[in-house]
């Protein structure tokens, strides 16, 4: 394995090479956004999220953290802050996992079982529990609502707006990969 | 012979104050009084002058501590006993004894009602031993001082020997043959009777018990299993009957496994040779070596089957020339070790050493071999270390020119070190101390160049002026930068490369790993330790020789997961993590976020409107909180204020809670929702009989008040008054959120009620909070309260308590006092002077091999010590990973230059023409070029300076002639290879 200093640049490039939209902050390898789809066979299909990836110094022995910019209902997902509970990038992460494992396989599983045993989002928790039809209801409005292509193109954060920065956005938009988002 | 004072008397004391409250007062005095014919006694055998005591009588301790702290380190001999005559002697410590005494004040000790603790020490040059009789009968509560193990409950069989199942939360620690008790288990409640039972087969997530349950009751839910520490007996030998018959040696290196008999021989010898020739063996002298060498073949013909093979008369030799001297890091090291067993002996609190210890540093002696004339003494305050070292080395001691990264209490234990050695103390020896602290009372149990007039100093302006006056020859400079990539311009590159040696003495993992990278760069050998508690760790990074710091890793500490801290916590950390998270959020985040809003209005809310997501509403809907409706302007309000909190925290959301979750709800799998490890809550009936939760609106209203700044009045704190204040606020009732009930009912218009536009209501709220703006004054500002645990009168640490333990009472967890909180909350392990010595003994032990110059990588030792076990473990340090590509083999330690201001063009044609295929180059954290992106091939024909000046924004001042780039690069069959960083020089 490669001494972590290159880590993000590999973890990056292999996430690139996927082809997986990413969209970097101001030239940083620190911060990036993430086009994710949601995966085939659940209520998510069709929905698209721009998500927030912070790699942190200690990176890759310490997890990226992860967040939804827009929103998604779902038992593990904090729905203001987009925050996710998931074990494999918290509690049990091992620098062995890279970005493409969180993309295309912890995300997409997150996805399609989620775990209403330990929710974050009670109320989306207690509902699946009860009443799955009208659960999976909520997540297509949530999607259609929240998560179309341009829902996950928007800058949120329009502070920040250098050449550089300005400069990549064109060169992402007119790309227009399609994230590879089954495991 | 002197040894580091090392004891942490607060910790002593405490732990007397425990036992003696344990005993009868009348059991107390009688005690006293023995202890008193007890001197006497002891006076008439040995004589006032000739040992050294620890001194554990209450009281006087702390100013013992003190006056030991005075002594820079040192204990003395103490010539008057009289003032300590009716001193409680629980243990004596003699050094510089001679065995015939030793082993008759011994007798004494051991066969005395209470038996007395007796530790007898040595240190001769660079070897040491330490022996240790706590009499026939000895008790240890705590063998290991940690906390003790627990398991949450999954299932219990009905069985001859249960089978326990534990969630797979986290991996059981209990072993065989450890006793545990059970509590809140549900059916089976037979267990819950508080008798210890006895674990057989113990594995990661369950275990079986020495228990037929046969007969008990079915296990239904819940339940804790909690280990009960057993205290130990240990039957010491007296010294007369394990001098010949040893036992095992704690060993402490397995290059040395045969060591430590030799050792025991050794030092019999040297007793034997001072008995004869009334004298030790002078450095140099090869005929007493000889004479000793004689000796000790002698004792070891007479040992019969436990003769030894190999007396190995090389290291006798070194051994011989090092008998008179007493060499500060030896003492210092041996006094952490000698100190923690005085801790042991009063408190029986961790493991005794059991009972002898011997070590040797002969690799710190220098490479050259050593002319007799090396040794001749200077009539100097060295004489000592000349004696072993040589004048040569004391001479490089002198000139090197040192870096000491922190003056707490590593740093203070280093600098009274390097101070005593002479380092740095010569014409052209210079000494750089940094430290951006100050000094706290709670520093001065341990970082002992400290005193209480000195409290609210520089920590280095203080450390070193008592450094100097330790040793005034000493050229030291202290000064109180951060080190860090914002205080480059103080140590520069310059700065850097006069250095000889950098000792870290920090206290976290970050700054050592900015140090780390700068020795790396500047090629600097690093010395790097660490405490936690009783153990320690050394490092020693060397350049080309070992790897550097940062290339082996702890593993991250284990955060609980979000939604245990948000909804389910199950112990008390969870509940202090969600405590700290809210005072944050209530006091230092809202509070300037109204103040964010204030100061630019019209900016804040166009932010807050182009953001327009969940976040930004509630961000905004909390300053008008803070600006409207729960505006305070007198106590009374903050009171108020308060007393909602507690209703909302501890009582409505739970209720909230157990609305979408009722006790008896079940997942999708029809299980129970509430199971293990979930505890399922219950609401707080809030009483201003409750001494706890009218201790929460205390904390709670004088911190609101702060935010406000409103002055405090003294009535809060009188229970009644701050009682008849609450009574007045009106609490509304509780009604829960009934969306989800409705939504299941009327499923077509679910999401429309669920979610109104956030940016409607943005819009709206923006409103609002400009009516309020309208009614403040231009200059009201609120006041951000940041968290500060160290003061104690602050009400911080109260809060944090009260919320946690609240919370706690919620869930059915047991609650922690403040002080508890604190160590939790603050992830404080208290540092105790004993590792600390110890560490840094051993660090300077390393420190002569490092100013030597030429050792090999199997001179140097890493060391991870537990005195609390005690375990010393010493090896060689990791040698650096080499990468080989082609022809070439670098590491870690190596750097590749480019001369000429490149283009990035040919940066990559230079790297392609060594077969490397560049994908990636960044300057610190900026990405310079990737391969991906296809607008950075613009970049190609710029220079590599200029990208560096645009795209990371750096000025490089005119003394800089290069920047260093990290390359990402793959062979040509695509393998990722690791390269050296690459120095572009541009001018």
């Amino acid at each position: 394995m490669s001494s972590p200093s290159k880590r993000r640049e590999m973890d990056l490039m292999k996430l690139m090479m996927s082809d997986y939209k990413v969209e970097m902050i101001n030239d940083g390898m620190q911060e990036f956004y993430v086009e994710f789809h949601g995966p085939k066979d659940c209520p998510y299909h069709g929905g698209v999220w721009r998500i927030r990836v912070e790699l942190p110094d200690a990176y890759p022995y310490k997890s990226p953290s992860i967040g939804f910019i827009n929103k998604i209902y779902h038992p593990n997902v904090d729905e203001m802050s987009g925050s996710v509970c998931l074990d494999v990038i918290n509690q049990t992460w091992s620098p062995m996992f890279d970005l493409v494992n969180v993309f295309e396989v912890f995300l997409p599983q997150l996805l399609l079982y989620p775990n209403p045993s330990d929710p974050l989002n009670g109320e989306a928790a207690a509902l699946m529990m009860r009443d799955r039809t009208t659960y999976d209801q909520r997540v297509k409005e949530y999607c259609e609502k929240y998560a179309k292509p341009e829902d996950a193109d928007a800058a949120p954060e329009a502070k920040s707006c250098d050449e550089e920065l300005s400069e990549d956005e064109y060169a992402c938009s007119d790309e227009e990969v399609a994230g590879k988002a089954d495991p | 012979m002197d040894l580091s004072a090392v004891v942490s008397w607060s910790d002593v004391s405490t732990e007397r104050r425990e036992i003696e409250a344990n005993k009868g007062e009348r059991e107390a005095r009688e005690e006293r009084n023995t202890e008193r014919e007890q001197i006497k006694q002891l006076e008439r055998l040995i004589g006032r002058e000739r040992f050294n005591r620890w001194f554990m009588r209450e009281g006087e301790r702390q100013s013992w501590g003190y006056h030991h702290a005075l002594c820079n380190g040192f204990v003395h001999a103490i010539g008057d006993l009289e003032p300590y005559i009716d001193t409680p002697l629980q243990a004596v410590v003699f050094t510089d004894i001679n065995l015939e005494n030793a082993i008759e004040f011994n007798d004494y000790c051991h066969s005395h009602q209470p038996s007395i603790a007796f530790i007898k020490a040595d240190v001769r040059g660079l070897f040491g031993s330490v022996f240790c009789d706590f009499g026939p009968e000895f008790t240890v509560f705590d063998v290991d001082g940690e906390e003790p193990h627990t398991g949450i409950i999954a299932s219990i069989s009905n069985d001859s020997s249960a089978l326990v199942s534990c969630v797979d939360d986290e991996r059981l620690e209990f072993q065989d043959g450890d006793l545990v008790i059970f509590s809140e288990i549900r059916g089976m409640t037979e267990l819950n009777d508080g008798k210890p039972r006895k674990i057989i087969n113990a594995r990661p997530y369950c275990f079986n018990l020495d228990e037929d349950t046969t007969n008990f009751g079915a296990y239904e839910r819940g339940g804790i299993v909690t280990q009960v520490k057993q205290p130990k007996v240990l039957h010491f030998k007296p010294l007369r009957e394990a001098l010949k018959d040893p036992g095992d040696f704690l060993l402490s290196d397995f290059s040395k496994f045969d060591r430590p008999p030799l050792l025991h021989l050794a030092f019999q010898a040297l007793d034997k040779f001072l008995s004869e020739l009334g004298c030790y063996p002078v450095a140099g002298s090869e005929e007493d070596a000889q004479k000793l060498i004689s000796i000790a073949s002698n004792i070891n013909e007479s040992l019969g089957d436990e003769k030894l093979d190999d007396i190995n008369p090389k290291l006798l030799r070194y051994f011989a020339f090092g008998a008179r001297a007493v060499l500060n890091p030896m003492a210092a090291m041996f006094g952490g070790i000698v100190g923690q067993e005085v801790v042991k002996a009063c408190s029986g609190k961790f493991h005794p050493l059991f009972q002898f210890f011997y070590f040797d540093s002969v690799e710190s002696l220098p490479t050259e071999p050593l002319e007799p004339s090396d040794f001749r003494p200077l009539n100097s305050r060295y004489d000592a270390q000349i004696s072993v070292f040589g004048s040569k080395l004391q001479k490089k001691l002198e000139d090197a020119q040192v870096f000491v990264v922190g003056s707490g209490a590593l740093g203070c234990e280093f600098l009274k070190n390097l101070a005593l050695m002479g380092v740095s103390c010569g014409s052209k020896g210079k000494l750089t101390l940094t430290d951006d602290d100050v000094i706290e009372k709670s520093n001065l149990s341990r970082q002992f160049l400290f005193r209480d007039w000195n409290i609210g100093q520089a920590k280095s302006t203080v450390a070193a002026s008592a450094a100097a006056s330790i040793n005034p020859r000493l050229h030291i400079e202290a000064l109180q930068n951060r080190v860090g990539p914002e205080t480059e311009n103080v140590f520069d590159d310059t700065f850097w490369e006069n250095l000889n040696v950098v000792v870290n003495a920090l206290d976290n993992v970050n700054a050592r790993l900015y140090v780390d990278q700068r020795c790396l760069y500047f090629q600097k050998p690093l010395l790097e330790s660490g405490t936690l508690g009783a153990k320690c760790n050394t490092q020693m990074i060397i350049p080309h020789l070992t790897e550097n710091y940062g290339a082996s890793r702890d593993p991250p500490e284990k955060q609980a997961p979000m939604c245990t801290v948000h909804s389910f916590p199950h112990n008390i950390d969870h509940c202090l993590t969600w405590a700290r998270s809210e005072f944050e959020g209530l006091l230092e985040k809202t509070p300037a976020e109204v103040n964010a809003y204030l100061s630019n209005a019209s900016e804040y809310a166009s932010a807050m409107r182009n953001a327009g997501d969940a976040q930004a509403r509630d961000n905004l809907e909390r300053v008008l909180e803070c600006l409207d409706k729960e505006r305070c302007h007198t106590f009374q309000d903050c009171i108020t204020w308060a007393r909602i909190k507690f209703e909302d925290y501890f009582a409505n959301r739970v209720k909230q809670l157990i609305f979408t979750f009722p006790e008896d709800a079940a997942t999708s799998t029809g299980a129970p929702f509430w199971s293990a490890p979930k505890r399922c809550p219950h609401p707080l009936l809030f009483s201003v009989a409750d001494p706890s939760h009218l201790y929460f609106i205390m904390a709670a209203s004088i911190l609101r008040a702060e935010t406000f700044g409103i002055p405090i009045p003294d009535w809060v704190k009188h229970p009644k008054k701050l009682a008849e204040a609450v009574d007045k606020v009106i609490v509304p009732e509780f009604q829960p959120k009934k969306d989800l009930k409705i939504a299941t009912d009327e499923k077509d218009t679910s999401l429309s009620t669920a979610s109104v536009d956030d940016s409607a209501v943005i819009n709206d709220l923006i409103m609002k909070l400009e009516q309020c703006r309208k009614n403040l004054l231009p200059e009201f500002r609120m006041k951000p309260v940041q968290f500060e645990k160290d003061d104690d009168t602050n009400y911080h640490m109260d809060l944090i308590a009260a919320l946690a333990n609240m919370r706690a009472r919620n869930y059915s967890i047991p609650e922690v006092d403040k002080l508890k909180a604190k160590f939790i909350a603050g992830r404080i392990i208290p540092a105790i002077a004993t590792s600390t010595a110890m560490a840094t003994g051993l660090v300077c032990l390393e420190l002569y091999k490092v100013l030597d110059g030429g050792h090999k990588l199997e001179d140097y030792r890493n060391t991870f010590a537990n005195l609390a076990l005690p375990l010393f473990s010493m090896a060689e340090p990791v040698p650096p990973k080499v990468i080989k590509h082609r022809d070439m083999s670098w590491t870690v330690w190596d750097r590749w230059i480019l001369n000429d201001n490149p283009t990035l063009k040919e940066l990559l044609r230079w790297l392609s023409d060594k077969g490397l295929n560049a994908y990636s180059i960044s300057f610190g954290s900026c990405l310079l070029y990737n391969s991906m992106f296809p607008h950075h091939k613009a970049r190609m024909d710029k220079k590599m300076v200029d990208l560096a000046r645009e795209v990371a924004k750096v000025e490089l001042p005119p003394y800089r002639r290069h920047l260093d780039v990290v390359v990402a690069c793959e062979d040509d069959e695509d393998n990722d290879v690791d390269i050296p960083q690459i120095s572009i020089y541009f001018r």
